[in-house]
């Protein structure tokens, strides 16, 4: 029987998610046995045609890492789910929007502005911008054009399902891969990790009190948490309420607060509104002034609660409001 | 007008590259464009992040 054919590949990204794969190590020998890779442009040398040329379905198995930004990377991602019956969509960009995503709290000309003009280090003295076309006397050379907000892979295609994290860790490739080649998959539209919360699994959970009552909001930056204590209990903004866990509580375990790079359980919409909620009933207190004053020393609410995941939101645009 | 080479995406490598290389009629390389297809903008939507945040906002520019 000919092996199953699998494609990775890579749309906004930095290239961590090959790098998880990577990280499988010997793990990968079985994986690399049992399937055929067709296109992993970090690795093989596969081109698009090499992919427009199969029969549709042919591919058994997408993964797909990053956010989708540009024409290009939405063209490749509606060609990869054409010629693939499972899509995958593989770590937080690719799910949430990610780290990319953020680029949603601005428009793509005021990004444009600062990268090309306005950052310190750029000297642009002739005011140069990328352009779709560009003539170069012996021929013309193209650019994908740069969409105008980052969105989530699934806002762009359909997919069957999820891989969390940033990066995805090894074990739950590893589950994620078997689960597969076993044909055993579970219901499409699966996020393929544990569904307890971070909290349930977080080795600092029982300094947790029964209700945490928060009366100020601190930052790490001038904060001493002692490392067996929970962020949130201590009134630092912790995402673990509102993530679900199979991370190996990374972040925790390096003392920094959760930024909810797993994202929410299937049944949230909105990571960083499911997040609010759960904050708010910690406000310790009635008095609606003092209530304001505790929100309000909250810096960059929509970088915190929504650092992986804004594009997912259901404001996926937050330029269009004040922020 | 001689015949034009495109690689793209360039591969074996972390990122997004792609290039353009134009030959003239003897088929020497007439001119070679090397082009990033891919912008994030981290150095706009750093800006209002706290500063704390940043390095595990940046690590994200290159994974690798
Ligand atoms: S809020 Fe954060 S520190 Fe506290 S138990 Fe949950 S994950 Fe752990
Ligand atoms: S602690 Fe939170 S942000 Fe850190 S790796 Fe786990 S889910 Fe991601």
């Amino acid at each position: 029987m000919a092996k199953p054919k699998v494609a990775f590949y890579w749309c906004a990204s930095c290239g961590g998610c090959e790098e998880a794969i990577v990280d499988l190590a010997e793990n990968i020998l079985p994986v690399v046995e049992a399937v055929d890779i067709v296109l992993w442009p970090v690795a093989l040398d596969f081109k698009r045609k090499d992919i427009e040329a199969m029969k549709d379905g042919e591919i058994a198995v997408s993964f797909i890492n990053g956010a989708i930004r540009s024409e290009e990377q939405e063209e490749m991602v509606k060609l990869l789910r054409r010629k693939s019956q499972i899509v995958i969509a593989f770590g937080s960009c690719a799910y949430l929007g990610g780290i990319p995503g953020l680029a949603n709290l601005f428009t793509r000309q005021e990004i444009l502005d600062t990268v090309y003009f306005d950052a310190p280090s750029v000297v642009n003295p002739n005011k140069i911008l990328p352009q779709l076309a560009t003539d170069m006397g012996e021929g013309e050379v193209t650019l994908p054009e740069l969409h105008e907000c980052v969105k989530t892979l699934d806002q762009v295609i359909a997919v069957e399902y999820y891989i969390p994290g940033c990066a995805p860790p090894p074990d739950l490739i590893s589950e994620a891969l078997t689960a597969i080649l076993e044909g055993k998959l579970p219901a499409v539209g699966s996020v393929l990790a544990p569904q307890k919360t971070l909290c349930d699994t977080c080795p600092r959970k029982d300094s947790k009190p029964e209700k945490i009552s928060v009366s100020e909001v601190k930052r790490m930056a001038f904060t001493q948490i002692p490392d067996d204590k929970c962020f949130l209990s201590e009134g630092v903004i912790c995402l673990g309420p509102a993530t679900i866990s199979g991370c190996g509580t990374r972040c925790i375990n390096a003392n920094m607060p959760c930024r909810g790079c797993f994202g929410p359980s299937k049944a949230v919409k909105d990571q960083g509104a499911k997040f609010l909620s759960a904050f708010a009933s910690l406000i310790d207190s009635e008095d609606e002034e003092e209530i304001k004053k505790i929100t309000d020393s909250v810096i960059d609410p929509a970088g915190l609660f929504y650092m992986f995941s804004l594009p997912s939101s259901l404001k996926a645009k937050f330029f269009e409001r004040e922020v | 007008m001689g015949k034009t080479i495109v690689i793209d995406p360039i591969t074996r490598l972390e990122g997004h590259g792609k290039i353009n290389i134009f030959l003239n009629d003897e088929g020497n390389v007439a001119k070679a464009v090397f082009q990033v297809p891919e912008l994030r903008g981290f150095e706009q939507f750093c800006k209002g992040r706290l500063a704390e945040e940043v390095a595990r906002i940046t690590t994200r520019i290159c994974g690798v």
